[in-house]
């Protein structure tokens, strides 16, 4: 495998340059041009710079181009000589004696749409005149100082961007505590603030919070009776493992990366046409983390799986599998009705590296397709380069508008099998139907073919054939296009294949229309070291790019992964900013921990299943998540880990608890629930609504319609589904009240719950009331809680009047315990 | 290599470095607790509240609001110059306005025979004729005018401004958008990307539905009484303070035990603002209800104009059938009248109404599509997308009374004089509602974004 490490001597180049993507043509270029001292100038020149040209700029430019604009717009800065020789972003404003050639008179003459300066108002003739006098006549300029952007630039020192250091240890005073070595590490920074880590929570609350958390979905009575009866030693270990060997785990961290994958049924955008096939990619992800496939393959399947090299003994389903997983790079949205082609391409490209970056690296690429980034070391050059691998990339069949995207072919043998029957079948019928039409004809004395001279339409001989015949072939041609109709696609799975192979120019200001120098393919170059090979000249270079993220030398991709896993076991990751683990991103609150759990997935052979037990068996999972006066007064955001979070169920928990809990849920696994052909619209202009949820299958299977998701997906904080997020929300809003009290889905929900505490003949209301609670709560109702539902059941009574049945009056009494903070909130 | 050029080119455009203003500008973030308080904005604002009267489809501005007598005198000739680079589809030569244009009102502002009721109002408007965008098709134009971008998912323009300025009803959400179009973009169009999820927009119905049918998902129960619902939310309510106080003081579930009241409260709300049998006669004539084809639009326009006075920040109607209203590549004649006789007596009526009310005053008015249409012919009578240059019309809330803001060639083609992006535009509807387009930011993803991105100047010649 290729060892990548970094490099601060390049890093230090980068910054002395201050723009790496013109720093050498710059220099270059330096040679024609007058030294950077300024010269005396002759008394002419003295006399218009200072009467006409610099009022001109004091006037015009300074306010957004000198020392005084915070910070100078485009990088430029024109208070100073050295300011339009270094120039911007792009480069230097002005070319001495070549007014045709220089940036700044282009701009102050509204030459070009996209380059106006001023912007709000163009310079009078005579003021152009006088800017174009002064750069034709050399552009004498004594103003010293500092021009030019100053840019700050992170480096290869940033935290995130060293090497992994898995040696750290910080002593605590350990009475005990500790059950797994994440503890040791929390406890030492509560120790460190004076603050002490709360008891373990009691075990019905444990274990709801481990239930929902592995599988999302509450834990059943049985589980319940199990893990309470369950009094050995190793009770927990053994709760733990029965869980993470259970399909639905699969379905709820599975659901997790597809946040993570921006995963959808739908492109959204412009063109909301459905991702017929995207489901495959789901229900491979849900198997891949369900089979604990290690997590670096699980990376580069979805970046390389089409290229990527199996096992000898590797079956068909298992190719088809890498090839299903490369879905995650064609998942985007795309403006498929863009006129321009190109920009549709280079737009689509663009959505690849900026998913990339942040997927898996924790870097938001993205911002270097228009100039260097602004504060992590990743210049524009460095996009290019990784844009070029997608560029080199096939994502798309085609672009012309409405565009296609590119589907990879998996048919099984039983699937070549099965069309092959049918078109077997097919030219059966078309047999029959020929000899039927021959041997009428014979009847007729008509010679087979006579009419192919033109002398009678086929209609016309078939007119003169008896009646029955006519009917007869009436019927079979029915069944042929019957037949045809039904002939079965061959599947297929969005993703994507290799394309043809080039590198791509520089993209001036993120412009197709402006092209620099071509870049050759590879990894940012402040990852790259002596042992770095070039890209491919054969391949897009999605394999080196794999290989280089899934590297045990790449310091991101582990710390990302292990982030968002922390992420979403305790709500907030140790890195706050799961996707940016740059400059503006936030530190993380445990450095040491983050980077062992980072090198013990590793060392681990990247075992997810590994990584959680070392997680969920700390004490620190256990806590009880209560507030405590004394902790609170030092760390009231629980920065450090002293409780338990407090966690509003998500999206997904929430509707699969409601279904669970009534019996609705459907436990089918796998499969697709669009109905919606593939590519077809779910909404055309018409704004019919084609999207259908109600089925009580589990969330994830759910259709996700970007531009239309589920209402409790978009009420209850569910992603974007069009861009990655590994931090959703949690929101507190009015029409989540308003869902709860009033949808269909509660009501209906409610009154099966109650409709199953009806079906045991000899209970009454208050044996049904603690029944609900230790159904919906997770607990027996205390003697308080009888009271009040048996207050409430009598007061529903009434309202409802004389006609009202047990099952509408215990309805309202699930309705309520449905909607109850203690249901949507976990411990 | 480097081409010197290419090099050179582009450098001087602003590329502020956003993400720092933001670190600065804390006060600006929304308290998730209370994130619908009325906030200031940035300076005082010269309108209080903004209503945006969309034309799905694109409606063509030399058949409506911007007459170009040239184009009548060489119809039937070809354009004397190039037709933009990207085209949506290919068109013939110059297509004259069957519709004849008169002068109205004390500006004597030229209107075409479509608008006769809008054109009475023509001293209270400000009409843009040098509006431009950069998309041809419909998805990415209504994005772009929506959301500032069409290639990436921004918040759309109403989240942005609930975000920067809260609403002032505690019971109403702070956007309201009425039977928009869920294509193209869809809820894109009215969403809060990355905002907070209270910003978004509350639809009422969508395109396909009657404007009379239009709801508020959630906000009626099919299957209780409203005195069940009390004595749910009351036991609701106990058994989630007993919950909180046996575990502690929590932000959270304070705010969701809050939040249920509230959702009882906007049950009775709503209902009684949609309730427009408490308007006169008099005003359902004056918005065209009593008229078939002025009914469905004209009832977008009077709720408009009742969430508006309740407080609702930002109002979105939307003219859209279930096809693309004002799309029309062909039969352009037939299509635009009827379309222009759907929409011109409910605005006429609307205008006049906000105005007896002393609500145009505070109340900015906003009228246009997502782009216009080629003055070239496409087919025999139609006219193809053209964001190259079109119109909209802004009236009352600060904005300069009766007159025109720039203009386009002899043609009505490109955006020539003054002209006003879909980022300048946004930056001055900002502007007029009190904020700042460059300091109205969120971080996200790294990044400190603004509506208008990188770009946008606020046009000073369309301010009162």
């Amino acid at each position: 495998m290729l060892m990548y490490a970094l490099r601060s001597r390049t890093l230090a180049t980068l910054l002395v340059t201050g723009f790496i993507a013109s720093g050498t043509t710059l220099e270059a270029a330096d040679k024609d041009l007058p030294p950077r001292q300024p010269t005396p100038g002759t008394a002419a020149q003295r006399n218009h710079f200072e009467k006409h040209v610099r009022p001109l700029l004091i006037r015009h430019c300074y306010s957004c181009h000198s020392a005084n604009a915070k910070p100078p717009k485009g990088g430029l800065r024109l208070d100073s000589r050295l300011g339009w020789q270094t120039g911007g972003d792009s480069g230097r404003a002005v070319v001495p004696g070549r007014p045709g050639d220089s940036l700044l008179i282009q701009a102050v003459r509204y030459d070009d749409d996209t380059l106006k300066m001023p912007p709000r108002k163009k310079l009078s003739e005579a003021e152009i005149r006088l800017l174009e006098r002064w750069v034709s006549d050399g552009a004498f300029d004594p103003r010293t100082g500092q021009g030019g952007g100053d840019r700050k630039r992170g480096t290869a020192d940033h935290w995130a961007f060293r090497p992994l250091d898995t040696t750290q240890r910080t002593p605590s005073r350990d009475r005990g505590w500790s059950t797994s070595p994440v503890d040791s590490f929390i406890l030492a920074r509560l120790q460190a603030s004076g603050l002490s880590p709360s008891p373990e929570a009691d075990r019905r609350t444990l274990l709801r919070r481990i239930t929902f958390d592995l599988t999302g979905l509450p834990p059943s009575p049985d589980d319940l009776n199990l893990f309470l009866s369950d009094t050995q030693p190793g009770a927990w270990q053994r709760l733990v493992d029965r869980l993470l060997a259970s399909p639905h785990y699969g379905q709820r961290w599975g659901r997790h990366w597809l946040d993570v994958a921006r995963y959808a049924d739908s492109n959204g955008l412009d063109e909301n046409v459905a991702h017929g096939t995207a489901w495959r990619y789901r229900d491979w992800v849900i198997g891949a983390l369900n089979a604990d496939r290690p997590i670096s393959a699980f990376i580069a399947d979805q970046v390389a799986g089409d290229l990527r090299k199996g096992p000898a003994e590797e079956t068909r389903q298992q190719r088809h599998d890498r090839l299903i997983a490369t879905g995650f790079l064609s998942l985007g949205p795309k403006v498929l009705a863009e006129v321009d082609e190109k920009k549709m391409e280079m737009d689509i490209v663009d959505e690849q590296v900026d998913t990339v970056g942040r997927a898996f690296l924790g870097l938001t690429l993205g911002c270097a397709r228009c100039h260097d980034h602004k504060f992590d070391p990743i210049s524009t050059r460095d996009y290019y380069a990784l844009a070029g691998v997608f560029q080199s990339t096939r994502t798309m069949e085609h672009f012309r508008k409405v565009a296609r995207w590119h589907e990879n072919p998996i048919a099984s043998p039983e699937d070549d099998a099965a069309i092959q029957a049918h078109q077997g079948r097919i030219a059966a019928k078309k047999a029959e139907i020929a000899t039927v039409v021959k041997t009428a004809r014979k009847l007729l004395n008509l010679s087979p073919g006579a009419d192919d001279k033109g002398q009678a339409k086929p209609g016309d001989i078939e007119s003169q054939f008896p009646k029955d015949t006519r009917d007869h072939l009436k019927q079979l041609r029915e069944q042929l296009e019957t037949l045809r109709k039904s002939t079965p696609t061959p599947p297929t799975a969005m993703g994507v294949t290799e394309g043809k192979v080039s590198n791509l120019p520089i993209h001036i200001r993120g412009s197709h229309l402006d092209l620099g120098e071509v870049v050759p393919r590879d990894v940012p170059k402040v990852f790259r070291d002596d042992k770095s090979r070039p890209f491919s000249q054969e391949q897009s270079g999605r394999v080196e790019l794999a290989q280089w993220l899934t590297s045990p030398d790449n310091p991101l991709t582990a710390r990302v992964f292990v982030n968002r896993i922390w992420r979403w076991h305790f709500g907030r990751g140790l890195v706050a900013s799961t996707d940016n683990f740059g400059q503006l991103g936030t530190r993380p609150t445990h450095p040491h921990l983050l980077d062992f759990l980072a090198g013990e997935l590793v060392r681990g052979n990247w075992s997810l299943k590994r990584l959680h037990r070392m997680i969920v068996l700390s004490a620190t999972y256990r806590m009880q998540s209560a507030p405590r006066d004394d902790a609170m007064a030092i760390d009231p955001d629980n920065q450090l880990w002293w409780r338990s979070p407090l966690r509003r169920l998500e999206a997904e928990a929430l509707r699969d608890a409601m279904l669970a809990v009534s019996g609705l849920l459907d436990p089918q696994m796998t499969g697709s629930l669009l109905h919606v052909k593939n590519r077809a619209y779910f909404f055309d202009h018409t704004s019919k609504d084609e999207t259908r949820y109600g089925v009580p299958r589990r969330s994830v299977y759910l259709p996700v319609v970007r531009n239309h998701l589920y209402d409790v997906f978009t009420l209850f904080d569910y992603t974007d589904a069009s861009v990655m997020s590994g931090d959703r929300a949690t929101t507190t809003v009015a029409p989540q009240a308003l869902f709860l009290l009033n949808s269909d889905l509660v009501q209906r929900v409610s009154r099966q719950v109650a409709w199953q505490l009806l079906g045991s003949p000899s209970s009454d209301d208050a044996e049904r009331i603690d029944r609900l609670h230790e159904r919906v709560l997770g607990r027996p109702a205390n003697g308080q809680d009888l009271k009040r539902c048996q207050a409430f059941l009598a007061r529903v009574r009434k309202t409802l009047g004389p006609d009202a049945n047990d099952r509408d009056v215990l309805a309202a009494l699930c309705h309520v315990m449905l909607a109850s903070n203690e249901f949507i909130y976990l411990q | 290599m480097w081409n010197r050029r290419q090099l050179l080119h582009f450098s001087a455009v602003g590329f502020p470095l956003l993400a720092l203003r933001g670190l600065l500008d804390q006060q600006a973030r929304a308290d998730i607790r209370d994130p619908l308080a009325p906030r200031l904005g940035h300076h005082a604002p010269r309108a209080k509240r903004i209503l945006f009267l969309f034309m799905k489809g694109g409606p063509s501005q030399v058949d409506t609001f911007d007459h170009k007598p040239r184009l009548q005198r060489d119809h039937g000739k070809p354009l004397p110059f190039d037709k933009p680079r990207v085209q949506f589809a290919p068109t013939g030569k110059l297509l004259g306005s069957p519709w004849s244009f008169s002068r109205y009102g004390e500006c004597g502002l030229p209107v075409s025979e479509l608008f006769p009721h809008t054109a009475r109002h023509a001293d209270d408007l400000c009409v843009i004729n040098s509006v431009h965008g950069t998309n041809a098709a419909h998805g990415g134009a209504l994005l772009k005018l929506h959301t500032g971008s069409d290639n990436f998912v921004r918040p759309s323009i109403g989240s942005w401004v609930s975000y920067g300025l809260g609403t002032e009803n505690s019971n109403l959400p702070s956007f309201v958008t009425i039977c928009p179009t869920l294509a193209h973009g869809g809820v894109k169009n009215w969403g809060s990307a990355f905002l907070p999820a209270p910003f978004q927009g509350t639809p009422i119905g969508n395109a396909s539905l009657s404007s009379a049918d239009a709801r508020v998902p959630y906000l009626e129960s099919t299957t209780q009484s409203r005195a069940l619902q009390r004595l749910k939310l009351d036991l609701l309510g106990d058994v989630n303070r007993r919950h909180l106080d046996a575990f502690g003081q929590d932000g959270g579930l304070e705010a969701r035990i809050n939040s249920f009241e509230l959702a009882f409260r906007m049950q009775t709300e709503i209902p009684n603002i949609q309730d427009l049998s408490q308007e006169s006669r008099a005003t359902h004539s004056l918005y065209g209800l009593d008229e078939k084809i002025t009914e469905d639009f004209g009832r977008q326009c009077l709720l408009a104009r009742r969430f508006l006075e309740r407080g609702v920040r930002f109002v979105q109607v939307t003219h859209s059938d279930t096809k693309v209203q004002w799309d029309q590549h062909s039969d352009l004649l037939n299509g635009h009248t009827k379309n222009a006789m759907e929409v011109d007596r409910p605005i006429g009526g609307l205008l006049t109404d906000l105005k007896a009310r002393g609500l145009l005053e505070d109340t900015l008015v906003w009228w246009g599509g997502e782009f216009g249409r080629t003055p070239c012919v496409q087919g025999s009578n139609g006219r193809d997308h053209n964001p190259e240059g079109f119109t909209m019309w802004l009236a009352g809330g600060g904005t300069r009374p009766g007159i025109r803001y720039g203009a386009t060639d002899e043609f009505g083609y490109y955006a020539a004089e003054d002209k006003v992006h879909i980022h300048d535009l946004h930056a001055t509807i900002l502007h007029l509602l009190g904020l700042d387009h460059e300091q109205l930011t969120y971080r996200y993803a790294g990044r400190d974004f603004r509506l208008t991105d990188v770009y946008g100047s606020v046009a000073e010649g369309v301010l009162a």
